[in-house]
Protein backbone atom coordinates (compact mmCIF):
# COMPACT_ATOMS: atom_id res chain seq x y z
CA UNK A 1 0.00 0.00 0.00
CA UNK A 2 2.98 2.60 0.82
CA UNK A 3 4.46 1.29 -2.03
CA UNK A 4 1.19 2.18 -4.18
CA UNK A 5 0.70 5.64 -2.69
CA UNK A 6 4.62 6.54 -3.22
CA UNK A 7 3.83 4.92 -6.81
CA UNK A 8 0.58 7.33 -7.52
CA UNK A 9 2.46 10.13 -5.71
CA UNK A 10 4.67 9.81 -8.76
CA UNK A 11 2.66 9.75 -11.55
CA UNK A 12 0.78 12.85 -10.40
CA UNK A 13 3.73 14.83 -11.53
CA UNK A 14 4.35 12.44 -14.40
CA UNK A 15 6.73 14.65 -16.29
CA UNK A 16 8.89 15.91 -13.22
CA UNK A 17 9.81 12.72 -12.17
CA UNK A 18 10.33 11.40 -15.80
CA UNK A 19 13.10 14.16 -15.66
CA UNK A 20 13.94 13.35 -12.47
CA UNK A 21 14.76 9.48 -13.91
CA UNK A 22 16.48 11.00 -16.85
CA UNK A 23 18.96 12.64 -15.23
CA UNK A 24 19.66 9.17 -12.94
CA UNK A 25 19.67 7.59 -16.33
CA UNK A 26 22.32 10.22 -17.72
CA UNK A 27 24.62 9.84 -14.55
CA UNK A 28 24.61 6.14 -13.90
CA UNK A 29 25.05 5.79 -18.10
CA UNK A 30 28.10 8.16 -18.07
CA UNK A 31 30.01 6.83 -14.88
CA UNK A 32 29.28 3.46 -15.82
CA UNK A 33 29.94 3.12 -19.55
CA UNK A 34 33.21 5.24 -18.87
CA UNK A 35 34.52 2.16 -16.35
CA UNK A 36 33.33 -0.28 -18.68
CA UNK A 37 35.64 1.47 -21.41
CA UNK A 38 38.32 2.57 -18.80
CA UNK A 39 38.39 -1.35 -17.94
CA UNK A 40 38.30 -2.63 -21.61
CA UNK A 41 41.49 -0.20 -22.59
CA UNK A 42 43.44 -1.45 -19.51
CA UNK A 43 42.75 -5.12 -20.80
CA UNK A 44 43.91 -4.02 -24.26
CA UNK A 45 47.16 -2.13 -23.46
CA UNK A 46 48.07 -5.05 -20.78
CA UNK A 47 47.28 -8.05 -23.72
CA UNK A 48 49.65 -5.80 -26.11
CA UNK A 49 52.67 -6.27 -23.31
CA UNK A 50 51.71 -9.85 -24.00
CA UNK A 51 52.37 -13.17 -21.69
CA UNK A 52 55.38 -11.27 -20.06
CA UNK A 53 54.57 -11.38 -16.05
CA UNK A 54 56.33 -14.55 -15.70
CA UNK A 55 59.64 -12.54 -17.15
CA UNK A 56 62.60 -11.56 -14.96
CA UNK A 57 65.61 -9.56 -16.70
CA UNK A 58 68.96 -9.92 -14.71
CA UNK A 59 71.15 -6.55 -15.85
CA UNK A 60 74.46 -5.51 -14.57
CA UNK A 61 74.77 -3.10 -11.93
CA UNK A 62 75.83 -0.11 -14.00
CA UNK A 63 76.29 1.91 -10.60
CA UNK A 64 78.76 -0.46 -8.96
CA UNK A 65 81.24 -0.45 -12.52
CA UNK A 66 79.68 -3.54 -14.04
CA UNK A 67 78.85 -3.09 -17.66
CA UNK A 68 78.39 -6.78 -18.88
CA UNK A 69 76.82 -10.12 -17.11
CA UNK A 70 80.12 -12.93 -17.59
CA UNK A 71 79.81 -16.40 -18.90
CA UNK A 72 79.85 -17.06 -14.81
CA UNK A 73 77.27 -15.47 -13.79
CA UNK A 74 74.84 -16.74 -16.67
CA UNK A 75 76.41 -20.50 -15.58
CA UNK A 76 74.77 -19.77 -12.09
CA UNK A 77 71.30 -18.37 -13.34
CA UNK A 78 71.08 -21.49 -15.56
CA UNK A 79 71.75 -23.67 -11.79
CA UNK A 80 68.83 -22.14 -9.87
CA UNK A 81 66.92 -24.78 -8.98
CA UNK A 82 63.85 -22.71 -10.15
CA UNK A 83 62.46 -24.58 -13.79
CA UNK A 84 62.60 -21.36 -16.21
CA UNK A 85 64.16 -20.54 -19.87
CA UNK A 86 67.54 -18.42 -19.51
CA UNK A 87 68.21 -16.46 -22.71
CA UNK A 88 71.47 -14.08 -22.46
CA UNK A 89 70.67 -11.71 -24.55
CA UNK A 90 74.08 -9.76 -26.80
CA UNK A 91 73.64 -6.55 -28.00
CA UNK A 92 75.24 -3.81 -29.59
CA UNK A 93 74.69 -1.42 -33.12
CA UNK A 94 76.39 -1.56 -36.24
CA UNK A 95 75.88 -0.56 -39.42
CA UNK A 96 73.88 -2.53 -42.09
CA UNK A 97 74.19 -2.61 -46.00
CA UNK A 98 71.60 -3.98 -48.05
CA UNK A 99 71.43 -2.95 -51.68
CA UNK A 100 73.20 0.28 -51.30
CA UNK A 101 70.90 1.36 -48.50
CA UNK A 102 73.16 1.66 -45.45
CA UNK A 103 71.24 2.14 -41.90
CA UNK A 104 72.90 1.87 -38.27
CA UNK A 105 70.79 -0.89 -36.32
CA UNK A 106 70.86 -2.56 -33.05
CA UNK A 107 72.08 -6.22 -33.71
CA UNK A 108 71.07 -8.28 -31.11
CA UNK A 109 72.95 -12.26 -30.24
CA UNK A 110 70.89 -15.00 -29.30
CA UNK A 111 70.07 -18.50 -29.96
CA UNK A 112 67.70 -19.96 -31.74
CA UNK A 113 65.43 -21.18 -28.63
CA UNK A 114 65.53 -17.73 -27.46
CA UNK A 115 64.38 -16.70 -30.38
CA UNK A 116 61.33 -19.17 -30.18
CA UNK A 117 61.19 -18.38 -26.58
CA UNK A 118 60.78 -14.58 -26.95
CA UNK A 119 58.93 -13.89 -30.67
CA UNK A 120 57.02 -15.42 -33.01
CA UNK A 121 58.11 -15.51 -36.43
CA UNK A 122 56.08 -14.54 -39.50
CA UNK A 123 58.17 -15.47 -42.44
CA UNK A 124 60.68 -17.81 -42.80
CA UNK A 125 62.37 -19.90 -39.87
CA UNK A 126 63.71 -19.11 -36.45
CA UNK A 127 66.96 -20.53 -38.04
CA UNK A 128 69.99 -19.04 -36.36
CA UNK A 129 72.91 -21.02 -37.38
CA UNK A 130 76.09 -18.93 -37.84
CA UNK A 131 75.60 -16.71 -41.27
CA UNK A 132 72.26 -16.40 -40.81
CA UNK A 133 70.02 -13.41 -39.62
CA UNK A 134 66.59 -13.30 -38.45
CA UNK A 135 65.07 -9.32 -39.08
CA UNK A 136 62.50 -7.19 -36.88
CA UNK A 137 59.34 -6.61 -38.90
CA UNK A 138 59.22 -2.65 -39.50
CA UNK A 139 63.43 -2.71 -40.47
CA UNK A 140 62.36 -6.14 -43.19
CA UNK A 141 59.56 -3.14 -44.23
CA UNK A 142 61.12 -0.49 -44.92
CA UNK A 143 64.40 -1.83 -45.89
CA UNK A 144 62.17 -4.20 -48.35
CA UNK A 145 63.80 -7.45 -47.04
CA UNK A 146 63.14 -11.07 -48.15
CA UNK A 147 63.60 -14.52 -46.90
CA UNK A 148 67.01 -15.20 -48.11
CA UNK A 149 68.25 -11.38 -48.79
CA UNK A 150 71.90 -11.44 -48.26
CA UNK A 151 72.71 -8.15 -45.70
CA UNK A 152 76.18 -6.84 -44.43
CA UNK A 153 77.09 -6.16 -40.70
CA UNK A 154 79.98 -4.76 -39.65
CA UNK A 155 81.92 -6.31 -42.85
CA UNK A 156 80.45 -10.00 -42.61
CA UNK A 157 77.39 -11.01 -45.08
CA UNK A 158 74.11 -12.63 -43.13
CA UNK A 159 71.41 -13.96 -45.07
CA UNK A 160 67.79 -13.90 -44.01
CA UNK A 161 66.56 -16.83 -42.74
CA UNK A 162 63.12 -15.16 -40.59
CA UNK A 163 61.55 -12.08 -40.74
CA UNK A 164 59.66 -11.56 -36.98
CA UNK A 165 56.15 -10.55 -36.16
CA UNK A 166 55.43 -7.14 -35.08
CA UNK A 167 56.16 -7.22 -31.06
CA UNK A 168 55.23 -3.64 -30.29
CA UNK A 169 55.76 -2.66 -26.64
CA UNK A 170 58.30 -4.71 -24.63
CA UNK A 171 60.43 -3.99 -21.55
CA UNK A 172 63.07 -6.68 -22.24
CA UNK A 173 64.40 -6.11 -26.23
CA UNK A 174 62.72 -4.70 -28.76
CA UNK A 175 63.54 -6.10 -31.78
CA UNK A 176 60.79 -4.47 -34.75
CA UNK A 177 64.30 -2.22 -35.76
CA UNK A 178 67.04 -4.54 -35.22
CA UNK A 179 68.36 -7.60 -36.16
CA UNK A 180 69.38 -10.53 -34.67
CA UNK A 181 72.52 -12.91 -35.42
CA UNK A 182 73.83 -15.81 -33.79
CA UNK A 183 75.16 -15.38 -30.63
CA UNK A 184 78.24 -17.39 -31.75
CA UNK A 185 78.59 -14.64 -34.67
CA UNK A 186 78.05 -11.86 -32.07
CA UNK A 187 81.91 -10.53 -30.27
CA UNK A 188 80.08 -8.08 -28.19
CA UNK A 189 79.46 -9.24 -24.19
CA UNK A 190 75.84 -10.57 -22.71
CA UNK A 191 73.91 -7.04 -21.72
CA UNK A 192 71.18 -9.00 -20.05
CA UNK A 193 69.83 -12.20 -19.16
CA UNK A 194 65.82 -12.78 -19.49
CA UNK A 195 64.72 -15.49 -17.43
CA UNK A 196 61.00 -16.81 -18.23
CA UNK A 197 59.92 -18.49 -15.15
CA UNK A 198 57.93 -21.52 -15.84
CA UNK A 199 55.86 -20.53 -12.09
CA UNK A 200 54.96 -17.27 -11.36
CA UNK A 201 55.38 -17.61 -7.64
CA UNK A 202 58.81 -18.27 -7.97
CA UNK A 203 59.92 -14.75 -8.43
CA UNK A 204 60.39 -14.17 -5.31
CA UNK A 205 62.49 -17.58 -4.79
CA UNK A 206 64.88 -16.83 -7.67
CA UNK A 207 65.40 -13.25 -6.93
CA UNK A 208 66.93 -14.79 -3.54
CA UNK A 209 68.42 -17.24 -5.33
CA UNK A 210 70.63 -14.34 -7.31
CA UNK A 211 71.22 -12.23 -4.15
CA UNK A 212 72.93 -15.20 -2.40
CA UNK A 213 75.01 -16.69 -5.26
CA UNK A 214 75.78 -14.15 -7.81
CA UNK A 215 75.78 -10.69 -5.39
CA UNK A 216 77.44 -12.33 -2.40
CA UNK A 217 80.57 -10.05 -2.78
CA UNK A 218 79.52 -7.35 -4.84
CA UNK A 219 76.51 -6.67 -6.73
CA UNK A 220 76.91 -7.45 -9.36
CA UNK A 221 73.33 -7.70 -11.22
CA UNK A 222 70.06 -5.75 -11.09
CA UNK A 223 67.46 -7.40 -11.34
CA UNK A 224 63.93 -5.93 -13.46
CA UNK A 225 60.52 -7.59 -12.77
CA UNK A 226 57.94 -7.50 -15.21
CA UNK A 227 55.35 -8.37 -13.48
CA UNK A 228 55.92 -5.40 -11.07
CA UNK A 229 55.77 -2.99 -14.28
CA UNK A 230 52.83 -4.57 -14.95
CA UNK A 231 51.41 -3.91 -11.54
CA UNK A 232 52.09 -0.65 -11.79
CA UNK A 233 50.73 0.26 -15.10
CA UNK A 234 47.67 -1.78 -14.14
CA UNK A 235 47.51 0.34 -10.86
CA UNK A 236 47.77 3.67 -12.87
CA UNK A 237 45.18 2.58 -15.12
CA UNK A 238 42.58 1.57 -12.21
CA UNK A 239 43.00 5.52 -10.99
CA UNK A 240 42.95 6.68 -14.25
CA UNK A 241 40.01 5.17 -14.21
CA UNK A 242 38.29 6.40 -11.20
CA UNK A 243 39.33 9.68 -11.87
CA UNK A 244 37.63 9.67 -15.30
CA UNK A 245 34.50 8.18 -13.22
CA UNK A 246 34.59 10.95 -10.82
CA UNK A 247 34.26 13.58 -13.67
CA UNK A 248 31.10 11.37 -14.73
CA UNK A 249 29.85 10.87 -11.38
CA UNK A 250 29.17 15.04 -11.43
CA UNK A 251 26.73 14.21 -13.67
CA UNK A 252 25.11 11.73 -11.29
CA UNK A 253 25.21 14.61 -8.41
CA UNK A 254 23.39 16.76 -10.58
CA UNK A 255 20.62 14.41 -10.76
CA UNK A 256 20.91 13.76 -6.91
CA UNK A 257 20.17 17.38 -6.58
CA UNK A 258 17.22 17.56 -9.09
CA UNK A 259 15.77 14.78 -7.01
CA UNK A 260 16.29 16.68 -3.80
CA UNK A 261 14.75 19.98 -6.30
CA UNK A 262 11.70 17.84 -6.96
CA UNK A 263 11.36 15.95 -3.76
CA UNK A 264 11.10 19.77 -1.73
CA UNK A 265 8.92 20.82 -4.30
CA UNK A 266 6.51 17.73 -3.58
CA UNK A 267 6.69 18.24 0.06
CA UNK A 268 5.84 21.47 -0.13
CA UNK A 269 2.91 20.98 -2.20
CA UNK A 270 1.82 17.77 -0.65
CA UNK A 271 2.20 19.82 2.74
CA UNK A 272 -1.80 19.66 3.94
CA UNK A 273 -1.80 15.77 2.68
CA UNK A 274 1.24 15.03 4.98
CA UNK A 275 -0.50 16.88 7.29
CA UNK A 276 -4.19 15.06 6.89
CA UNK A 277 -2.04 11.69 7.26
CA UNK A 278 -0.68 12.56 10.65
CA UNK A 279 -3.99 13.63 11.61
CA UNK A 280 -5.25 10.27 11.00
CA UNK A 281 -2.81 8.24 12.42
CA UNK A 282 0.34 8.72 10.21
CA UNK A 283 3.52 7.98 12.90
CA UNK A 284 6.74 10.57 11.29
CA UNK A 285 8.21 6.93 9.93
CA UNK A 286 5.09 6.24 7.89
CA UNK A 287 5.71 9.73 6.22
CA UNK A 288 9.37 9.15 6.03
CA UNK A 289 8.77 5.50 4.32
CA UNK A 290 6.44 7.01 1.73
CA UNK A 291 8.91 9.54 0.69
CA UNK A 292 11.84 7.50 0.39
CA UNK A 293 10.06 5.20 -1.34
CA UNK A 294 9.50 7.98 -3.83
CA UNK A 295 13.18 8.63 -4.20
CA UNK A 296 13.71 5.01 -4.32
CA UNK A 297 11.19 4.37 -7.39
CA UNK A 298 13.14 6.95 -8.70
CA UNK A 299 16.27 6.13 -8.26
CA UNK A 300 15.81 2.22 -9.40
CA UNK A 301 13.93 3.04 -12.49
CA UNK A 302 16.69 5.39 -13.65
CA UNK A 303 19.59 3.31 -12.63
CA UNK A 304 17.96 -0.03 -14.22
CA UNK A 305 18.11 1.87 -17.87
CA UNK A 306 21.38 3.47 -16.80
CA UNK A 307 23.32 0.41 -16.17
CA UNK A 308 21.68 -1.58 -19.43
CA UNK A 309 22.19 1.66 -21.31
CA UNK A 310 25.83 1.92 -20.22
CA UNK A 311 26.51 -1.45 -21.44
CA UNK A 312 25.39 -0.80 -24.85
CA UNK A 313 27.26 2.72 -24.13
CA UNK A 314 30.89 1.10 -22.88
CA UNK A 315 30.86 -0.72 -25.55
CA UNK A 316 30.38 1.67 -28.47
CA UNK A 317 33.09 4.04 -26.80
CA UNK A 318 34.98 1.23 -26.51
CA UNK A 319 34.57 0.06 -30.06
CA UNK A 320 35.02 3.96 -31.03
CA UNK A 321 38.24 4.48 -29.49
CA UNK A 322 39.81 1.04 -29.04
CA UNK A 323 38.46 -0.35 -32.36
CA UNK A 324 37.82 -3.61 -30.86
CA UNK A 325 35.98 -5.51 -28.13
CA UNK A 326 36.52 -8.76 -26.51
CA UNK A 327 33.48 -9.38 -24.75
CA UNK A 328 30.05 -7.26 -24.02
CA UNK A 329 29.31 -9.18 -20.82
CA UNK A 330 32.34 -9.81 -19.41
CA UNK A 331 32.65 -10.47 -15.47
CA UNK A 332 33.68 -6.79 -14.87
CA UNK A 333 31.44 -5.16 -17.38
CA UNK A 334 28.42 -6.16 -15.01
CA UNK A 335 30.41 -6.02 -12.14
CA UNK A 336 30.63 -1.99 -13.17
CA UNK A 337 26.24 -2.16 -14.12
CA UNK A 338 25.71 -3.42 -10.77
CA UNK A 339 28.22 -0.44 -8.95
CA UNK A 340 26.51 2.10 -11.24
CA UNK A 341 23.44 0.94 -10.17
CA UNK A 342 23.93 1.01 -6.47
CA UNK A 343 25.59 4.14 -6.94
CA UNK A 344 22.20 5.87 -9.06
CA UNK A 345 19.73 4.16 -5.95
CA UNK A 346 22.10 5.47 -2.92
CA UNK A 347 22.26 8.82 -4.77
CA UNK A 348 18.52 8.87 -5.23
CA UNK A 349 18.03 7.53 -1.79
CA UNK A 350 20.10 10.24 -0.23
CA UNK A 351 18.65 12.98 -2.18
CA UNK A 352 15.24 11.85 -0.75
CA UNK A 353 16.28 11.69 3.14
CA UNK A 354 16.44 15.56 3.59
CA UNK A 355 12.98 15.85 2.05
CA UNK A 356 11.66 12.91 3.50
CA UNK A 357 12.57 13.87 6.95
CA UNK A 358 11.38 17.58 6.43
CA UNK A 359 8.35 16.16 5.82
CA UNK A 360 7.98 13.31 8.56
CA UNK A 361 8.88 16.50 10.72
CA UNK A 362 6.65 18.87 10.05
CA UNK A 363 4.17 20.15 12.74
CA UNK A 364 1.12 18.22 11.74
CA UNK A 365 -1.39 20.68 13.09
CA UNK A 366 0.77 23.69 11.10
CA UNK A 367 0.38 21.24 7.72
CA UNK A 368 -3.07 20.67 8.03
CA UNK A 369 -3.80 24.68 7.91
CA UNK A 370 -1.48 25.28 4.98
CA UNK A 371 -3.30 26.08 1.66
CA UNK B 1 -17.16 8.65 32.82
CA UNK B 2 -15.49 11.89 31.22
CA UNK B 3 -14.07 11.11 27.58
CA UNK B 4 -12.61 14.52 27.77
CA UNK B 5 -11.72 17.35 30.61
CA UNK B 6 -10.03 20.73 29.72
CA UNK B 7 -8.53 21.93 33.12
CA UNK B 8 -7.95 26.01 33.27
CA UNK B 9 -6.79 25.71 29.62
CA UNK B 10 -4.91 28.23 27.34
CA UNK B 11 -3.60 28.19 24.44
CA UNK B 12 -1.30 31.10 23.22
CA UNK B 13 0.11 31.56 19.42
CA UNK B 14 3.17 33.21 19.69
CA UNK B 15 4.80 34.67 16.31
CA UNK B 16 8.33 37.06 16.15
CA UNK B 17 6.21 39.90 16.13
CA UNK B 18 2.76 39.61 17.90
CA UNK B 19 0.52 36.99 19.88
CA UNK B 20 -2.79 35.73 20.25
CA UNK B 21 -4.32 34.31 23.26
CA UNK B 22 -6.66 31.86 21.17
CA UNK B 23 -8.26 30.25 24.49
CA UNK B 24 -8.34 31.46 28.26
CA UNK B 25 -8.54 29.39 31.20
CA UNK B 26 -11.24 26.51 29.37
CA UNK B 27 -12.75 24.46 32.16
CA UNK B 28 -15.01 21.65 30.28
CA UNK B 29 -16.40 17.82 30.56
CA UNK B 30 -17.17 16.05 28.37
CA UNK B 31 -19.52 12.72 28.75
CA UNK B 32 -18.60 9.37 26.79
CA UNK B 33 -21.62 9.27 24.03
CA UNK B 34 -22.60 13.17 24.44
CA UNK B 35 -23.20 15.11 20.99
CA UNK B 36 -21.73 18.10 21.63
CA UNK B 37 -21.63 21.51 19.49
CA UNK B 38 -19.09 24.26 20.28
CA UNK B 39 -20.31 27.47 18.56
CA UNK B 40 -18.88 31.12 18.64
CA UNK B 41 -17.97 33.56 15.64
CA UNK B 42 -14.71 32.97 13.65
CA UNK B 43 -11.83 33.62 15.82
CA UNK B 44 -13.82 32.47 19.16
CA UNK B 45 -11.05 29.58 19.71
CA UNK B 46 -13.51 26.65 18.31
CA UNK B 47 -10.86 24.98 16.31
CA UNK B 48 -8.28 25.48 18.45
CA UNK B 49 -9.96 23.51 21.03
CA UNK B 50 -10.80 20.98 18.39
CA UNK B 51 -7.33 20.59 17.31
CA UNK B 52 -6.50 20.31 21.01
CA UNK B 53 -8.65 17.66 21.77
CA UNK B 54 -7.65 16.34 18.90
CA UNK B 55 -4.20 16.10 19.97
CA UNK B 56 -2.94 17.59 16.93
CA UNK B 57 -1.80 20.91 19.87
CA UNK B 58 -0.52 20.75 22.76
CA UNK B 59 -2.24 23.49 25.68
CA UNK B 60 0.49 26.67 26.37
CA UNK B 61 -0.99 26.39 30.35
CA UNK B 62 -3.46 23.73 31.83
CA UNK B 63 -3.96 20.21 31.08
CA UNK B 64 -5.97 18.20 28.77
CA UNK B 65 -7.00 14.53 29.68
CA UNK B 66 -8.17 11.99 26.94
CA UNK B 67 -9.82 9.06 28.93
CA UNK B 68 -8.02 10.19 31.59
CA UNK B 69 -4.34 10.52 30.06
CA UNK B 70 -2.85 14.04 30.08
CA UNK B 71 -2.08 15.14 27.11
CA UNK B 72 0.68 17.91 27.54
CA UNK B 73 3.28 15.22 28.70
CA UNK B 74 3.27 13.08 25.97
CA UNK B 75 5.54 12.42 22.78
CA UNK B 76 4.75 13.28 19.54
CA UNK B 77 4.28 9.13 18.90
CA UNK B 78 2.37 8.51 21.96
CA UNK B 79 -0.01 11.56 21.16
CA UNK B 80 -0.32 10.27 17.40
CA UNK B 81 -1.29 6.63 18.67
CA UNK B 82 -4.10 8.62 20.88
CA UNK B 83 -5.34 10.30 18.05
CA UNK B 84 -5.06 7.09 15.56
CA UNK B 85 -6.75 4.96 17.93
CA UNK B 86 -9.12 7.19 20.16
CA UNK B 87 -10.37 10.23 17.61
CA UNK B 88 -11.95 10.25 14.14
CA UNK B 89 -11.61 13.82 12.01
CA UNK B 90 -13.97 14.82 10.00
CA UNK B 91 -13.04 18.25 8.00
CA UNK B 92 -14.89 20.84 6.48
CA UNK B 93 -12.79 20.65 3.14
CA UNK B 94 -12.93 16.30 3.53
CA UNK B 95 -9.57 16.05 3.15
CA UNK B 96 -9.34 13.16 1.59
CA UNK B 97 -5.96 11.84 0.21
CA UNK B 98 -6.30 12.82 -4.01
CA UNK B 99 -3.86 9.86 -5.04
CA UNK B 100 -6.61 7.05 -3.35
CA UNK B 101 -9.92 5.75 -3.75
CA UNK B 102 -13.00 5.96 -1.79
CA UNK B 103 -11.77 2.34 -0.25
CA UNK B 104 -8.22 3.02 -0.11
CA UNK B 105 -9.27 6.92 1.79
CA UNK B 106 -11.28 4.86 4.36
CA UNK B 107 -8.42 1.90 4.44
CA UNK B 108 -5.54 4.51 5.33
CA UNK B 109 -6.44 4.90 9.32
CA UNK B 110 -5.91 1.53 9.33
CA UNK B 111 -2.84 0.68 7.79
CA UNK B 112 -1.55 3.25 9.58
CA UNK B 113 -2.18 1.17 12.32
CA UNK B 114 -1.49 -2.10 11.00
CA UNK B 115 -4.36 -3.76 10.43
CA UNK B 116 -4.19 -6.35 8.24
CA UNK B 117 -5.22 -6.18 4.54
CA UNK B 118 -7.95 -8.62 4.51
CA UNK B 119 -9.66 -6.97 7.67
CA UNK B 120 -9.02 -3.84 6.33
CA UNK B 121 -10.83 -4.53 2.65
CA UNK B 122 -13.69 -6.11 4.74
CA UNK B 123 -14.27 -3.27 7.29
CA UNK B 124 -13.63 -0.38 4.80
CA UNK B 125 -16.15 -1.43 2.36
CA UNK B 126 -18.69 -1.74 5.66
CA UNK B 127 -18.23 1.62 6.26
CA UNK B 128 -18.89 2.34 3.03
CA UNK B 129 -22.02 0.79 3.28
CA UNK B 130 -23.45 2.53 6.53
CA UNK B 131 -22.75 5.38 4.77
CA UNK B 132 -24.41 4.39 1.86
CA UNK B 133 -21.43 4.55 -0.56
CA UNK B 134 -21.04 1.31 -1.64
CA UNK B 135 -21.52 1.73 -5.48
CA UNK B 136 -18.51 4.82 -5.32
CA UNK B 137 -15.82 2.72 -4.28
CA UNK B 138 -13.46 3.01 -6.54
CA UNK B 139 -13.75 5.91 -7.33
CA UNK B 140 -10.95 9.28 -6.46
CA UNK B 141 -12.20 12.15 -4.33
CA UNK B 142 -12.40 14.54 -7.70
CA UNK B 143 -15.05 11.83 -9.31
CA UNK B 144 -17.19 12.33 -6.42
CA UNK B 145 -19.42 14.83 -5.24
CA UNK B 146 -19.06 17.25 -2.03
CA UNK B 147 -21.68 15.40 -0.19
CA UNK B 148 -20.11 11.77 -1.51
CA UNK B 149 -16.45 13.00 -0.17
CA UNK B 150 -17.75 14.09 3.31
CA UNK B 151 -19.33 10.76 3.95
CA UNK B 152 -16.11 8.70 2.72
CA UNK B 153 -14.67 10.98 5.08
CA UNK B 154 -16.68 10.54 8.08
CA UNK B 155 -16.42 6.47 7.07
CA UNK B 156 -12.71 7.20 7.04
CA UNK B 157 -12.73 8.67 10.64
CA UNK B 158 -14.94 6.00 12.13
CA UNK B 159 -11.94 3.02 10.49
CA UNK B 160 -10.75 2.40 13.70
CA UNK B 161 -12.94 2.51 15.76
CA UNK B 162 -12.79 5.97 17.48
CA UNK B 163 -14.20 6.76 21.12
CA UNK B 164 -14.25 10.79 20.00
CA UNK B 165 -15.40 12.08 16.93
CA UNK B 166 -14.22 15.40 16.27
CA UNK B 167 -16.17 17.29 13.47
CA UNK B 168 -15.21 21.48 12.36
CA UNK B 169 -17.64 22.78 10.51
CA UNK B 170 -18.71 19.07 8.34
CA UNK B 171 -21.58 20.63 6.52
CA UNK B 172 -20.10 24.15 5.29
CA UNK B 173 -18.95 22.55 1.73
CA UNK B 174 -22.17 20.95 1.34
CA UNK B 175 -26.10 22.21 0.17
CA UNK B 176 -28.78 21.60 2.93
CA UNK B 177 -29.79 18.97 1.64
CA UNK B 178 -26.95 16.84 1.62
CA UNK B 179 -25.78 18.77 4.93
CA UNK B 180 -28.86 17.23 6.94
CA UNK B 181 -27.78 13.90 5.26
CA UNK B 182 -24.39 14.31 7.15
CA UNK B 183 -25.97 15.30 10.39
CA UNK B 184 -28.02 12.28 10.74
CA UNK B 185 -25.27 10.10 9.74
CA UNK B 186 -23.37 11.65 12.89
CA UNK B 187 -26.59 11.60 14.53
CA UNK B 188 -26.66 7.61 14.48
CA UNK B 189 -23.25 7.70 15.63
CA UNK B 190 -23.69 9.23 18.67
CA UNK B 191 -26.51 6.88 19.22
CA UNK B 192 -24.00 3.90 19.03
CA UNK B 193 -22.18 5.54 21.74
CA UNK B 194 -19.33 7.77 19.99
CA UNK B 195 -19.15 11.18 21.63
CA UNK B 196 -19.59 13.73 18.33
CA UNK B 197 -17.85 17.42 19.22
CA UNK B 198 -18.89 19.39 16.09
CA UNK B 199 -17.63 23.00 15.54
CA UNK B 200 -19.79 25.26 13.61
CA UNK B 201 -21.51 28.52 13.41
CA UNK B 202 -24.29 27.37 11.60
CA UNK B 203 -27.07 27.73 14.35
CA UNK B 204 -29.61 25.43 12.87
CA UNK B 205 -27.37 22.43 13.97
CA UNK B 206 -27.96 22.82 17.21
CA UNK B 207 -30.85 20.51 17.50
CA UNK B 208 -28.25 18.03 17.13
CA UNK B 209 -26.64 18.36 20.24
CA UNK B 210 -27.46 17.79 23.41
CA UNK B 211 -25.12 20.77 24.82
CA UNK B 212 -23.80 23.76 23.29
CA UNK B 213 -20.92 25.28 24.29
CA UNK B 214 -20.57 29.06 22.75
CA UNK B 215 -17.34 30.53 22.97
CA UNK B 216 -16.60 34.21 22.56
CA UNK B 217 -12.89 35.50 22.04
CA UNK B 218 -11.19 32.45 23.46
CA UNK B 219 -13.64 32.31 26.55
CA UNK B 220 -16.58 30.25 27.33
CA UNK B 221 -19.91 32.25 27.60
CA UNK B 222 -22.17 29.89 27.74
CA UNK B 223 -23.14 26.07 28.42
CA UNK B 224 -26.66 25.21 27.95
CA UNK B 225 -28.17 21.89 27.37
CA UNK B 226 -30.86 21.28 24.00
CA UNK B 227 -34.11 20.56 24.86
CA UNK B 228 -35.13 17.86 22.29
Amino acid sequence: MYLQLALRNLSRTRVRSALAVIGIIIGVTAITSIGIFGENLKKTVMESFGDIANEVIVLPNSQEGFSFIDERTVELIRKSPYPAAVIPVKADSFEMTYKNQKRFVTVYGLDERGVNELFDVAEGTSDLKPGKTIVGSQIAESLDLRIGSRITVDGKVYRVSGILEEQGARFDIRPDNAIIISERDHKADIFAVIVKLENLGDIEGFKSYVQATINIKDKKVEILEMKSILDRIEEAFGQINLFLMAIAGVSLLVAGVSILNIMLMSTIERTKEIGIMRAIGAQKPDILKIFLMEAGILGISGSTVGSILSIAGGYFVTKLIIGEVSEILSMETVLFAVEGFVFGVGTAVISGLYPAWRAANLEPIEALRYE
Amino acid sequence: MKTVVFENVSKIYRTRYYQVSALKDINLEIRRGEFIAIMGPSGSGKSTMLNLIGCLDRPTEGEIYIKGTPISGLRDDELTDLRRNTIGFVFQQFNLIPTLSALENIELPMIFRGTDSGERRKRARKLLEIVGLEDVADRKPVEMSGGQQQRVAIARALANSPEILLCDEPTGNLDSKTGEQVMEILAGLRDEGVTVVLVTHDESLRRYAERVVRLRDGRIVDVSAVSS
